[in-house]
């Protein structure tokens, strides 16, 4: 059917059809046809070529080398195919040359023997050529310039890639490991578990460490072991699976971790240390101080005919010291608890609390203590809550000077925290205590005149921080003082401190 | 005390401590006889003695070497013959723990020792008086 439809073509019709460059030349080289993609393809109007050699296509470089070609294709005609044929460069009308594939067909007309060449511009094969060329260079840059070590196993556990970061981290070269199990880059009981890993895997798909990624310890040549992050990753090519191994040797990052965790050890310790230590020292101080109080007591009651207005007065001075000493160890006892006995956390309604604790401190007539706004309910330890105010207050009571004390308890949201202010017209402070006044035994006026124990202020900072809150004071001496403390506005828990259980 | 010819068993290693006793008391006109130990064994051994005369009340420090208050406590409340003799504890710890180890053990009461005298003398004074009201077995 073909024959019939094509019967009455010429052949030049046929050859003009053609969709790739065709040219056909005699065996001097001249050229005797060329198709329309010919000039496309080479820049040439077609009716130049005919008659020229066919080396003006050719760049210069090649034309002698060519010319050899043709005479030997001539002697010994046979066709060539396109790719199996000769790759050349063409030169275009403008001087660019491009990369072809050139096929030949030797045309055999009456006695003349003539060649038929179909050219194709292999530009955009090349090119991708090149680029997977390129990728492939890049591939094996990272492969072997890795800092990580990259193993490469089939699917029976065999090492088929091995790169010089591997090389480095387990002692090995690449030669002496091809082909070997990688099992051997692993101690017991490892080493004989592999295999079987592997297999369950291939069995049943489940991922134990591709794609995850795990610590695990890896043996060098020598016998010696180290721990190592490995990755692994599965490729597919074609039938077969491959797998790639990333090991990272973390010896130093272990040793960094296993030294930070025994420095936070140590820490703990100390820390819990100083715990009991405040607790133990106060606890056993208070025996023989309730000896010398009781004995202190009857010297007074039993020799009271014998002592005179001085000796008295001294007993007396005696029994108020041991009274104060007292004070001071239930002050170090109630710091030393904060933190190391838990209360439940639960809502507490603040303004309940500042009314109990006004309610327990009773203020004199002569000082009004107002709540500015209502205070809000937070969550927390109860107790500690209230000592907070309790200690602020009753220092603002104790000391107020003025006829008409004035203090005022406010609160107010800023960003994730409550601010509260509790400040008095009273005494006020000098800038330069401000920092000392929170210190544990630190007071401002002499114990002989109002009675403290100096934990009160370090009690309440100790508490606030405790909480991740921060307090400070402000004050301006004649005129009275602020104390500002902050407390987190999400649940207030005591996380910064372990503690026993109350 | 409801009895006032049973002793009283003290059982407290400070010798001040034991003095406080005795004299606060007399001072509250208490005139049961006061056993004094040294610590829960020697408290033990009176106790167990067939001889010695079953104490009204068993007063009882926790701090104590040898053997402290709350092993004591371990032993008397798990013997038939002991465990209905009220114990108090007369202690410095302000503890959680002691507080909660010595009721689980079963004691009737819990007094901190007060550093001033008189406050000690009042405690004492509580104590008689409830056990002055409170029947026995």
């Amino acid at each position: 059917m073909t024959e019939h439809l094509l019967q009455g073509k010429s052949q030049e019709w046929l050859l003009e059809s053609v969709a790739d460059a065709t040219i056909i030349f005699d065996r001097t080289g001249r050229i005797i046809f060329a198709n329309p993609p010919v000039e496309q393809l080479f820049g040439y109007p077609r009716q130049e070529l005919v008659g020229k050699s066919i080396e003006a296509l050719l760049p210069e470089h090649f034309r002698q080398t060519h010319r050899d070609r043709i005479d030997d294709y001539f002697a010994k005609p046979s066709a060539r195919a396109l790719s199996t044929g000769i790759e050349l460069l063409g030169l275009r009308q403008d001087g660019s040359e491009f990369p072809m594939d050139v096929s030949l067909s030797p045309l055999r007309l009456q006695q003349e023997l003539l060649t038929m060449a179909m050219l194709h511009d292999t530009t955009p094969r090349k090119q991708a050529e090149d680029a997977l060329r390129e990728s492939e260079a890049r591939l094996r840059a990272i492969f072997y310039t890795a800092v990580d070590g990259i193993v490469t196993i089939d699917e029976c556990g065999l090492i088929q890639r091995f790169n010089p970061a591997a090389e480095r981290l387990f002692g090995y070269i690449e030669t002496e490991v091809i082909g070997r199990n990688v099992s051997i880059l692993m101690p017991a009981p490892y080493q004989e578990a592999h295999d079987g890993y592997l297999a369950r895997y291939l069995q049943s798909g489940e991922k134990k460490v591709i794609g995850i990624g795990r610590e695990v310890v890896g043996q060098r040549k020598d016998g010696t072991t180290f721990p190592m992050d490995l990755a692994v990753s599965e490729m597919r090519q074609g039938e077969r699976r491959m797998f790639t191994g990333t090991v990272r040797d973390i010896s130093e990052r272990k040793q960094a971790e296993e030294q930070r965790d025994c420095l936070l050890q140590e820490l703990e310790s100390a820390n819990e240390e100083l715990k009991n230590f405040a607790y133990v020292v106060s606890h056993d101080l208070k025996a023989p101080l309730r000896a010398i109080s009781s004995l202190a007591d009857w010297l007074a009651t039993d020799y009271a005919d014998k002592l005179d207005d001085e000796g008295k007065e001294h007993l007396r001075l005696l029994t108020s010291r041991v009274r104060r000493m007292d004070g001071l160890i239930d002050g170090i006892l109630q710091y030393s608890r904060v933190g190391r006995v838990k209360e439940a956390v639960v809502a507490v309604n603040l303004d309940r609390v500042v009314r109990e604790v006004l309610d327990s401190l009773a203020p004199p007539a002569s000082i009004t203590v107002s709540i500015d706004n209502p205070l809000p309910t937070i969550m927390s330890e109860p107790t500690r809550i209230q000592q907070v105010f309790q200690n602020l207050l009753s220092n603002a009571i104790k000391y107020m000077d003025k006829p008409a004390g004035e203090i005022h308890v406010a609160c107010g949201a800023e960003g994730r925290h409550w601010k509260f202010s509790i400040s008095d017209n009273g005494p006020g402070i000098k800038q330069q205590h401000f920092e000392k006044i929170f210190q544990l035994f630190q007071t401002l006026a002499p114990r002989d005149r109002v009675e403290s124990s100096g934990v009160g202020l370090a009690l309440v900072k100790k508490i606030v921080e405790m909480y991740g809150g921060q307090i400070r004071v402000d004050s301006t001496v004649g005129q009275g003082s602020t104390f500002f403390f902050t407390l987190p506005r999400a649940s207030v828990t005591a996380i910064s401190t372990k503690g026993t259980q109350a | 005390m409801k009895v006032p010819n049973k002793p009283i068993l003290l059982v407290e290693d400070d010798q001040v401590d034991i003095m406080t006793v005795n004299r606060a008391l007399k001072e509250i006109h208490v005139t049961n006889p006061v056993v004094s130990r040294e610590n829960g064994e020697d408290a033990l051994h009176y106790l167990q003695d067939p001889e010695s005369e079953k104490p009204c009340i068993i007063l009882l420090d926790l701090n104590m070497p040898i053997m402290n208050g709350i092993e004591f406590l371990q032993i008397v409340k798990h013997d038939g013959q002991l465990k209905r003799i009220p114990v108090v504890v007369l202690t410095t710890s302000e503890e959680q723990q002691d507080k909660v180890s010595s009721f689980n053990l079963g004691v009737a009461g819990y007094m901190a020792k007060p550093v001033d005298y008189r406050q000690f003398v009042e405690v004492m004074r509580s104590i008689d008086a409830y056990w002055t009201i409170s029947e026995m077995p």
